[in-house]
């Protein structure tokens, strides 16, 4: 007896992608942006399928043209090649015409534009590789006298507007028509000051300013074009937040920051919106059009040659779900293959990249499904919601996204509902207690109905501590005078004096957890560094009194040790008093309504500032001036103090790690 | 029954069919064998008899210590080096005398560099002694004063080779022992000539084939059982790159033609100090070969300022162990991958290495492994955050209704996963008492699984409490603490540390919890510990660890074990579903498993981290392996501030319907083959696999996008069916 028993697989397991052979195993960790920006692992987005060598020298690009092939600008021999299906070479052009080339850009036409790094000029052939027009530096004078020209990638718009990455070019990209003429230079990258910069030109004479890198614009070492004639391009050796930038035909950047990386090699931009780079790491960066990140993959090859690592990667295309990266060094393409959770996010996101908020969010609920800590989904699923009026799911999505605009949105739209709802009600409520009050105030005066409970709060000013309490609202009206009762010893104490102090402290910590999610600098209270914001407050304390009365000893200050201290409590009352109710206020507070918020955080600042002005005015009897040379006098020395810390501990740590090395020789040779 | 006969007919047609297709493949591929091998059936005179039995006849030239041998079975004559180099074999005159010398070794001299030298290029002493079954050789290399004693004898299945530890003397204090080589070239065959392939132990089992070039550029180096981090000190770690699987069995093979001629090496001895390199052609030389090379001593960097200037010196210790390794000798059907498995798998039995796991339940296993909790930092205290409590699990459990589930509790101490066990069974509060996790297990067991509760006995979690820093942790040979990590950042506890307090916690759980133990790392994780006078090697560690384990009295599952916890494992978690996927690897295979079909079930790695979920259940069904799930009660989004963000989802509620699909899926194509052997894996076709079971059943498995027809059943595209194997 043969018995068949066939066991069919259930159709959900098996999701409609159609399978082929996949590896296993990646070699790599997929990360993918998380809560707080940070990257947490993930599920694999592709995975590595197969390592092709090729008979290639150093190629520096790797392109797939409109006709459907790949063409390979074959650097180190001269050559572009065309790829067959199989990876066989099945076309050579330019043998004898190029030098070296390293940009390489195929229009629809199939005409090839190509940058030669060997004789520094732009190539373009005709499709079947016949020479059509060979040009090098421009000669307009626009150009710039000094400026050289060293083409080395090339990307072209459909009205055939070369867009040229110039090696050093710190214009931006050279811009020319298919004759050769210059047109103006594009998007070029700005400088930046940093603080360092600035001391060192206001320290440092010419000479040792010339052994210094010059403070230039890094230039861009790549670019890609959309089918749009938008212009991507990626800067190595500039910061991470600023190594992709996505021009408009204006020249205007439209990536704000991004999560780059300091050595990207190439970046490609397919018409499914998505973005794709490569940096020298072996790393794979992948974005939606908007530069939001949605995986980091791959790694380095250090020798264990395990398939996918990259040793020297130097471009990067995408072909359906398919990555093809070119590596120098292995002189080979790697293939990357989109796995089914990849597939789920680019469905997704071509849909949402297109407006299709509602249309993406069952994608994008299948990969919670698969993954709670992609971010990105929380941003599509909020916005869909959103986008369909449902604004208390989408408040709980946007807050999960960390997007404070969206959230402050759908705050709006709820808090306009309850506001349309209940304002005739609340407007009858506040009239009605304005009514009920000025009665009851007026009805009291005459027959002094609280009579008795305001004799016994005044008897409770018996007692030092709430007479030093109420003595905290005299400075509202009258600073100057109320620091004189603390110069005279006749009010405040220490003891209230530092329970001020822990106040402030508590009402700084507690506002931090209680400031609403649309103004707070944290994600969730969690990520709240409590030591630290902690050991600010304490510091500043510290470092503020002693600071302040060593200072005033020697500048014929009359206060002593305890003066300041009380008097610098007081002084802080704006912050005991204002910080908790401010916090409290900002969660009912949008993004429209932020300058109400700046202003009141900003006038308790100042106000604590010109009170601890008025204070050591008053509590050294001093003049204007002589109080403002004190307080800066005394912000000077507290800088001091802080240099004077950080040496000792560098000292010390060299102390000990002497120590140490004397420890380990000894008991290593004795 | 027309429909049956209609089947028989089909089949029938399918066999011939099969048979055609293999007779095809065969054929060309023993012409070329027998177009490459005549040169070589010749015995040249400086090789005398040595041994001989019923199937073999060893002979040895006495002056070299490399062998010939005679498979009488059908007298195929094996090479332990090459005689006569050709033109383009690319062997200079260090890589020949290497080629043609039985053993050659690497010295260190006292600013630890090293060089090779082998017995035809160097110049030494050696006494050849007849014993039993073979020879005896004394030899010293004369010029660094390094000796040792190599023991060469016929047994059943083939040659046993050994070097007693007592026998290796270094005598001259400027040069010690590095590396002992032993028959390097061993089967070594030239580019492509010889059809055929090495078996490397890489994940569950990987083939490099035969070819004239390779893509390698430089040569695979594998220590067994991992990298020692007694020496490295700290677990390589780069957050981008998985690191590989570690050599979990100490096991090669070399198969001239498929189903012709094979060997395979085993270590029975000395595996933790051995090290597998592997020479695909057109790396160096023209040849393939695959050899063992044991360790003695290894020069490692010592740090003298914490800036990191230091010397490179020699171990001060010289490591002692025996060398014991096994040639075992395939011939015909047994001569390939699979019949390697077999032969491994018997070299098991008979070393009481591998036992029948009890398997009664008639349903396959399913792995559901729980998180308990971990901690969250608030303000200056530490939060458990619940994520499964034990009546969630028991809730859980009950709504999936599975009839054989293997739970794993992972996190059930106090504060959760990132704090280090007690020594006694404490369980965190917030999750329920040793009561109803009691009540709990018996109530799984008595349905027909198995209950187990995680722990990493080697672990001592970095910068938490609960150990003492100073006393309990392993050193490393540069006197500081060993780090590495698993499924957190760690320090590990030093031998008398993890015996003490696994055999304390171990203990107490026996006493008052009827349940199992699911250990992590120390399966897989094997390090020399230099803290003290007496430093403990890494066989004393292995025979310490399968003590311990063996005296346990609790059921134990064991993650990802080496070949010598295979006898204590009662259940095997985190099976790889192929190799580490070096370049220069031809596929994969399931060497691994077919070792362990049908004595221990084998899980997979858990599926929700799965990016192709449905390639990865064919191959856990073609495999066998069984599924795993890391489930929790609370959204995976509570304990994003917790260290077990790592479990980047594991919501019940989002996973339960997946589980339950896996399961009754996987369940219908793997339940009739529970605990069956595996006698035969045969590619049908490209990305089609059929793996036949010792009960005339077998799966087939197409990976493919389109339907495959096999006897006359058509295997859906994506899909696996069980089917009656033809006999």
């Amino acid at each position: 007896m043969k018995k068949l028993l066939p066991v069919l697989l259930i159709a959900a397991i098996l999701l409609s992608i159609s399978p082929s052979e996949v590896g296993a195993f990646s070699p790599y960790t997929t990360w993918a942006v998380g809560p707080g920006g940070n990257l947490y692992p993930s599920q694999d987005a592709y995975t590595p399928l197969d390592e092709v060598d090729l008979p290639i020298s150093a190629a520096e690009e790797l392109f797939y043209a409109p006709d459907g092939f790949l063409y390979v600008a074959d650097t180190g021999n001269g050559r572009i090649i065309k790829l067959d299906e199989k990876f066989e070479v099945a076309a050579e052009y330019g043998v004898g015409l190029l030098q070296a080339p390293t940009g390489l850009f195929v229009d629809e036409e199939g005409v090839f534009y190509i940058a030669d790094a060997g004789k520094n000029t732009i190539v373009i052939l005709d499709k079947d590789g016949n020479l059509v027009n060979e040009f090098g530096r421009p000669s307009e004078p626009l150009f710039g006298k000094r400026r050289e020209f060293l083409p080395r990638k090339i990307s072209v718009d459909v009205r055939k507007n070369l867009y040229i990455i110039s090696e050093a070019s710190v214009d931006g990209l050279v811009m020319l028509n298919t004759n050769g003429n210059f047109i103006g230079y594009f998007g070029a990258n700005s400088a930046r000051m940093s603080l360092e910069m600035i001391l060192q030109r206001a320290f440092l004479s010419e000479e040792q300013l010339s052994q210094f890198i010059k403070n230039e614009a890094a230039s861009p070492s790549n670019l890609a074009i959309d089918n749009q004639s938008l212009i991507y391009t990626i800067t190595a050796g500039t910061s991470r937040d600023k190594s992709i930038r996505k021009f408009n035909i204006a020249g205007k950047n439209l990536i704000e920051q991004v999560f780059g990386s300091q050595t990207f090699r190439d970046i490609h931009v397919s018409e499914d919106g998505l973005m794709t780079a490569v940096d020298a790491d072996g790393l794979i960066y992948e974005y939606d059009l908007d530069g939001t990140l949605l995986f980091v993959f791959g790694g380095p090859d250090t020798g264990d040659q395990r398939l996918g690592l990259l040793s020297k990667p130097a471009s990067i295309e995408r072909v359906g779900d398919k990555l093809y990266v070119l590596d120098q060094d292995k002189n080979a393409i790697i293939i990357y293959q989109a796995t089914e959770f990849a597939n789920k996010v680019h469905a997704g996101i071509s849909l949402y990249m297109d407006g299709f908020y509602v249309e993406a969010k069952p994608y994008f609920e299948e990969v919670l499904t698969n993954n709670g800590l992609f971010i990105m989904s929380y941003q599509a699923i909020a916005d869909a919601y959103y986008k369909q009026g449902d604004y208390a799911q989408a408040i709980q999505a946007y807050r999960y996204a960390e997007d404070r605009g969206g959230y402050s949105d759908a705050y709006w739209e709820l808090r306009n509902a309850v506001l349309q709802r209940q304002l005739g009600n609340a407007m009858m409520a506040v009239v009605g207690v304005w009514a009920a009050s000025s009665i009851f105030t007026h009805a009291e005066k005459r027959k002094g109905w609280l009579e008795p409970v305001r004799r016994w709060l005044q008897g409770l000013s018996r007692y030092r501590l709430v007479d030093d309490f109420l003595f905290m609202f005299r400075f509202i009206k009258q600073p100057s005078d109320s620091f004189y009762y603390i110069k005279k010893n006749k009010r405040g104490s220490l003891t209230f004096a530092f329970i001020i102090y822990a106040w402030v402290l508590a009402a700084r910590i507690l506002s931090l957890y209680l400031t609403g999610f649309t103004f707070s600098p944290y994600p969730s209270p969690a990520w709240i560094p409590v030591e630290n914001e902690m050991l600010y407050v304490v510091m500043f304390v510290f470092l503020w009194n002693a600071a302040n009365y060593l200072v005033s000893t020697i500048t014929d200050g009359d206060g002593s040790v305890r003066q300041v201290i009380i008097g610098s409590a007081y002084s802080l009352f704006p912050i005991a008093l204002f910080a908790l109710p401010i916090a409290l206020i900002s969660n009912v507070l949008t993004m429209n309504e932020v300058f109400i918020y700046n202003f009141l955080n900003t006038l308790m600042w100042v106000w604590t500032g010109i009170m601890l002005v008025i204070m050591v005015k008053e509590v050294h009897n001093y003049s204007f001036s002589a109080t403002l040379r004190n307080v800066l006098t005394t912000l000077f020395t507290m800088a001091l103090f802080l240099l004077t810390g950080y040496i000792l501990y560098i000292l010390f740590n060299q102390l000990y790690e002497f120590v140490w090395a004397i420890i380990q020789e000894v008991g290593l040779r004795g | 029954m027309a429909k049956l006969t209609l089947n028989n007919k089909w089949q029938r047609f399918g066999l011939v069919l099969a048979a055609a297709v293999l007779a095809a493949s065969a054929l060309p591929v023993g012409s070329a064998v027998h177009a490459a091998a005549p040169a070589q059936t010749e015995i040249p005179p400086a090789y005398q008899l040595a041994a001989e039995n019923d199937y073999y006849e060893m002979y040895v030239d006495k002056t070299l210590l490399s062998f010939k041998l005679l498979d009488k079975r059908n007298g195929y004559l094996w090479h332990s080096g090459i005689d006569e180099t050709a033109e383009g074999d690319r062997l200079n005159k260090s890589w020949r005398a290497f080629a043609q010398s039985g053993i050659s070794i690497e010295y260190l001299d006292e600013k630890a560099v090293s060089k090779r030298v082998s017995l035809a290029n160097s110049p030494h002493t050696l006494t050849v002694t007849p014993i039993d079954n073979g020879i005896s050789a004394d030899l010293t290399f004369q010029d660094y004063g390094i000796s040792l004693r190599v023991l060469m004898q016929l047994e059943e299945t083939g040659i046993r080779i050994e070097i007693p530890a007592e026998s290796v003397r270094q005598d001259d204090p400027a040069f010690k022992l590095g590396l002992v080589y032993i028959h390097p070239f061993m089967g070594a065959t030239r580019g492509g000539s010889t059809p055929g392939y090495m078996l490397l132990p890489d994940g569950t089992g990987s083939l490099v084939r035969f070819a004239d070039s390779t893509k390698a550029k430089n040569i695979f180096y594998g220590r067994y059982y991992g990298t020692d981090l007694g020496i490295i000190a700290k677990m390589p770690y780069d957050r981008r790159i998985v690191q590989p699987y570690p050599i979990s069995f100490p096991v090669f093979g070399v198969t001239h033609g498929e189903k012709q001629n094979a060997f395979l090496t085993v270590i029975e001895k000395g595996a933790s100090y051995a090290e597998l390199q592997v020479h695909p052609a057109g790396i160096l030389t023209n040849f393939n070969f695959i050899y063992n090379a044991f360790i003695y001593n290894q020069s490692y960097f010592q740090a003298t300022n914490r800036s990191g200037a230091g010397v490179t010196t020699v171990q001060r210790q010289t490591n002692s162990f025996d060398v014991v390794m096994h040639y075992r000798f395939l011939t015909d059907e047994a001569a390939d991958y699979v019949g390697m498995a077999h032969s491994y798998q018997r070299y098991l039995l008979d070393a009481g290495l591998l036992n029948r796991a009890e398997q009664p339940n008639p349903d396959i296993g399913i792995r559901l492994e729980f998180l308990g909790g971990d901690k969250e930092n608030v303000l200056f205290w530490q939060r458990f955050i619940p994520m499964t409590t034990v009546s969630q699990m028991e809730t859980i459990l009950d709504d999936l209704q599975l009839p054989n589930p293997e739970v794993v509790y992972y996190g059930w101490q106090p504060l959760g996963a990132t704090n280090v066990p007690p020594t006694s069974l404490k369980v965190e509060n917030g999750l329920g008492s040793v009561k109803e996790l009691n009540d709990l297990s018996e109530k799984i067991q008595t349905e027909g699984g198995h209950f187990s509760l995680y722990l990493d006995p080697q672990a001592a979690l970095w910068e938490e409490s609960g150990y003492s820093p100073r006393n309990d942790l392993a050193m490393a040979i540069t006197n500081v603490n060993i780090e590495g990590y698993n499924r957190s950042y760690n320090y590990y506890f030093s031998r008398e540390a993890l015996e003490r307090r696994y055999n304390e916690l171990s203990g107490d759980i026996a006493e008052r919890l009827n349940t199992g133990l699911a250990l992590d790392s120390i399966g897989w994780l094997l390090y020399s510990d230099f803290r003290g006078d007496t430093p403990y090697s890494r066989e004393a560690a292995l025979s310490v660890y399968r003590q311990i384990l063996s005296e346990t009295p609790l059921r134990l599952g064991l993650y990802r074990p080496n070949d010598y916890l295979w006898s204590v494992t009662q259940a095997y978690y985190d099976i790889p579903l192929g190799d580490n996927g070096y370049i220069y690897t031809s596929e994969a295979v399931p060497f691994l498993p077919i070792v362990l079909a049908g004595y221990i079930p084998y899980y997979g790695p858990a599926l929700n981290f799965s990016s192709n979920l449905s390639q990865d259940l064919l191959r856990q069904v073609d495999y066998g392996i069984y599924p795993s799930f890391f489930l929790t009660q609370e959204a995976t989004a509570n304990m994003l501030n917790t260290a077990s963000t790592w479990i980047y989802t594991s919501s019940y509620n989002q996973w339960g319907s997946q589980v339950q699909q896996t399961y009754q899926w996987m369940n219908a194509l793997l339940a009739p083959v529970r605990g069956r052997g595996i006698i035969d894996r045969v590619k049908l076709a490209e990305g089609v696999f059929a793996t036949r079971y010792d009960n005339q059943l077998e799966i087939v498995v197409n990976y493919t996008s389109s339907p495959f027809e096999y006897n006359g059943i058509s295997v859906p595209a994506a899909d696996a069916v069980l089917v009656e194997s033809v006999p």
